[in-house]
């Protein structure tokens, strides 16, 4: 591998490794404050394409500007869900049967979005759609800097509200020790709600930020939720750095692997790394006690 | 007052045999029903469909040996049916077998297979159970469409039939129809002595009470990799009969999530915890899946009509069609004392609502 190519490589792993790490970050945040594996994450990520998609089309605005939208929308959907339906189901069964919704979810967006948009692939195309621009011989196209800076603030933007927050101490609280936080008196139904609504929201950011740079149609979710799921366990669920490292790590493999294996081969790489890490460290390498129990 | 007391078994033993009585006949009937369906069939298609529906049975009795007796749910079975049915085809095609011999050794290959998956999926639990069952399937759909010198890739692999060509196309559906039919049964007779065993019960306590069974002496580990592995055997039978039936397979239809979630959706509507719970969930849900497809078959819309079914099960009857029933006839039993099963779920929702009672009550 040429030295430019390999540059190339690293550098595309790490922008999508930034879109995986705050898509990831809002699964595992779903766990954190209820158990739930969130089937639907991706299904809401294609969503949001697809809003931001149509938002274009019919305004011809830029689709960045369909996140004033889309955020709160998405944000007020989560809530919602958390409080309408998830916390209808029975305690003792709740990651299994959350599982189900949320797959039945996934399907009903996926369904509708075929039976209103139709199956055919949607690109959006914009003036600096084709601008890139070189870093010592490697070739980056703008859009997948624009993508990776949405992330990436993103990103930042949650760790700021989780660190810094009374609101998200009162999260941290309730994904370290639901009962110990209600003594306390945290309403953790209440901040169970909001995580879910912030982890909704970022599958907008995402989905925004995914429409910029790539062909979208109904059933792309499924191959991001594969990737995604395996980066939380691999990370530890409920662990929101731990998550953005393997991001980031598997982001890089996957796309320096792609040059000599080309890329469905090198999608496996997810897969493996999660096998491997329930061999060697079922729990994750960032999670505690709390991911070997569920 | 011992005669009041032996007047009232005296009744409950009369209601139990009435009820008993009850079970068979509908038992006898159904199976007419099911044995005289080929006959009764107006034409192909309908005759095509209760293949298809048979398939579908038998699949989601092979799931239930998982999801049934460990309460662990998994996404992914479509892995093993898939599996089954490439296994069979490439035995007959690459090995020169017989296709039932294929079958078998194709099935008994699954059965291999599964034990690395279910040893590394089996030391987690919930979450990253169904996580990693997905992670199979995606896997599988991604190596056999890559893989095309093998697998003949997105453009699919023809399986050869096992009946000669001078068997014509409603004879072959008449035949295939009670060879699933048979595997059904077959797999309902090991789910049966499974259920009524020391096995079965230690299974049973783990899906209860994972923690508790095992501080109980259950060897946990090795019982749910038994169980795993009994599972894939009979998931990929299934899956090498259907390919023997249909003749073809897709990397897109044999590794769909949408099959695993097919297997689960039947199992749970007709109830995972009693024996025949599958087959009836088997029932409504093909019917149900092949009036769709017929309906809206160029839309989307079938998806939105499984998601909106599958949402429903699960919010509102997570027990299933059969227990509601069963319980809906206890009503009217004289009176109800016997000892019945009771799940860890419904225990804490009791216990949770005696603590608020006795609070209101303070």
């Amino acid at each position: 591998m040429s030295g430019p190519l390999l540059l190339q490589s690293i550098i595309l792993g790490l922008l999508l490794g930034g879109l995986y790490a705050l898509l990831a970050a809002g699964l595992t945040l779903y766990f954190g404050v209820m158990r739930v594996v969130m089937i639907a994450h991706s299904a809401f990520l294609i969503l949001a394409a697809y809003l931001a998609w149509y938002f274009h089309r019919e305004t011809g605005i830029d689709p960045l500007f369909s996140l004033v939208i889309t955020v709160p929308l998405f944000f007020v959907t989560g809530v919602a869900m958390q409080r309408l339906l998830l916390s209808r189901l029975r305690p003792a069964t709740l990651t299994m049967m959350s599982v189900l919704l949320t797959f039945a979810i996934a399907l009903t967006i996926e369904g509708m979005l075929g039976y209103v948009f139709s199956g055919t692939q949607r690109r959006i195309q914009l003036g600096y759609s084709g601008s890139n621009f070189e870093v010592f011989g490697a070739n980056i196209a703008a859009v997948k800097l624009i993508a990776f800076g949405l992330a990436a603030l993103a990103l930042l933007g949650l760790y700021l509200v989780m660190k810094k927050t009374r609101f998200g101490q009162a999260l941290r609280a309730t994904i370290q020790h639901p009962e110990a936080a209600r003594l306390l008196g945290i309403n953790t139904d209440r901040i169970a709600g909001y995580g879910f609504g912030i982890g909704l929201a970022t599958a907008a950011i995402g989905g925004t930020a995914l429409s910029l740079d790539s062909t979208i149609y109904p059933s792309l979710h499924w191959h991001w939720i594969g990737p995604l799921m395996a980066i939380i366990v691999i990370g530890g669920l409920g662990s929101i750095p731990g998550a953005a490292i393997a991001a980031m790590v598997l982001g890089v493999s996957q796309s320096l692997l792609q040059v000599p294996m080309g890329t469905t081969w090198a999608q496996t790489v997810f897969y493996l790394a999660l096998f491997a890490t329930l061999m060697i460290r079922p729990q994750g390498f960032f999670g505690g006690r709390l991911a070997q129990r569920f | 007052m011992p005669s009041a007391s032996s007047h009232a078994a005296d009744r409950r033993t009369g209601f139990d045999r009435a009820l008993l009585g009850g079970k068979a006949v509908l038992l006898v009937a159904a199976a007419t029903l099911v044995l005289a369906f080929p006959r009764m069939a107006p034409d192909a298609f309908i005759l095509s469909v209760g293949v298809v529906i048979a398939s579908y049975a038998a699949l989601a009795v092979g799931w239930n040996f998982v999801g049934g007796f460990t309460g662990y749910i998994s996404l992914g079975h479509a892995a093993y049916s898939g599996l089954g049915g490439y296994a069979t085809a490439l035995l007959i095609i690459d090995g020169g077998l017989n296709p039932w011999v294929a079958l078998g050794v194709g099935a008994l290959g699954v059965a291999l297979v599964a034990v690395p998956i279910g040893v590394a999926s089996l030391r987690v639990r919930g979450a990253s159970f169904v996580i990693v069952s997905i992670a199979m399937v995606l896997i599988l759909l991604l190596v056999s469409q890559s893989w095309s010198e093998v697998t003949g890739g997105s453009s699919g692999l023809r399986v050869p039939r096992p009946f000669g060509e001078d068997v014509l196309r409603p004879e072959q559906h008449e035949r295939f129809f009670y060879l699933h039919v048979a595997l059904v049964v077959v797999a309902l007779l090991v789910w049966w002595a499974i259920d009524r065993s020391r096995f079965g019960m230690g299974l049973k306590a783990i899906r209860e009470d994972e923690d508790k069974a095992q501080s109980l002496g259950v060897p946990t580990f090795r019982y749910k990799l038994v169980v795993f592995v009994i599972s894939a055997f009979f998931t990929a039978l299934a899956g090498g009969l259907y390919a023997l039936w249909f003749g073809y397979l897709d990397p897109i239809f044999q590794f769909s999530i949408l099959i695993g979630s097919y297997m689960v959706l039947m199992s749970l509507l007709g109830g995972i915890r009693s024996l025949l719970g599958p087959v009836v969930g088997a029932v409504i849900v093909g019917y149900a899946l092949e009036y769709f497809k017929n309906q809206y078959g160029d839309t989307q819309f079938h998806l939105v009509a499984l998601g909106l079914l599958l949402g429903v099960v699960v919010l509102f009857m997570p027990d299933g069609v059969l227990p509601a029933i069963g319980s809906l006839v206890n009503r009217f039993r004289p009176t109800a004392a016997s000892i019945r099963e009771e799940s860890a779920a419904e225990l804490l929702e009791r216990s949770e609502e005696t603590r608020q009672a006795e609070e209101v009550h303070r």
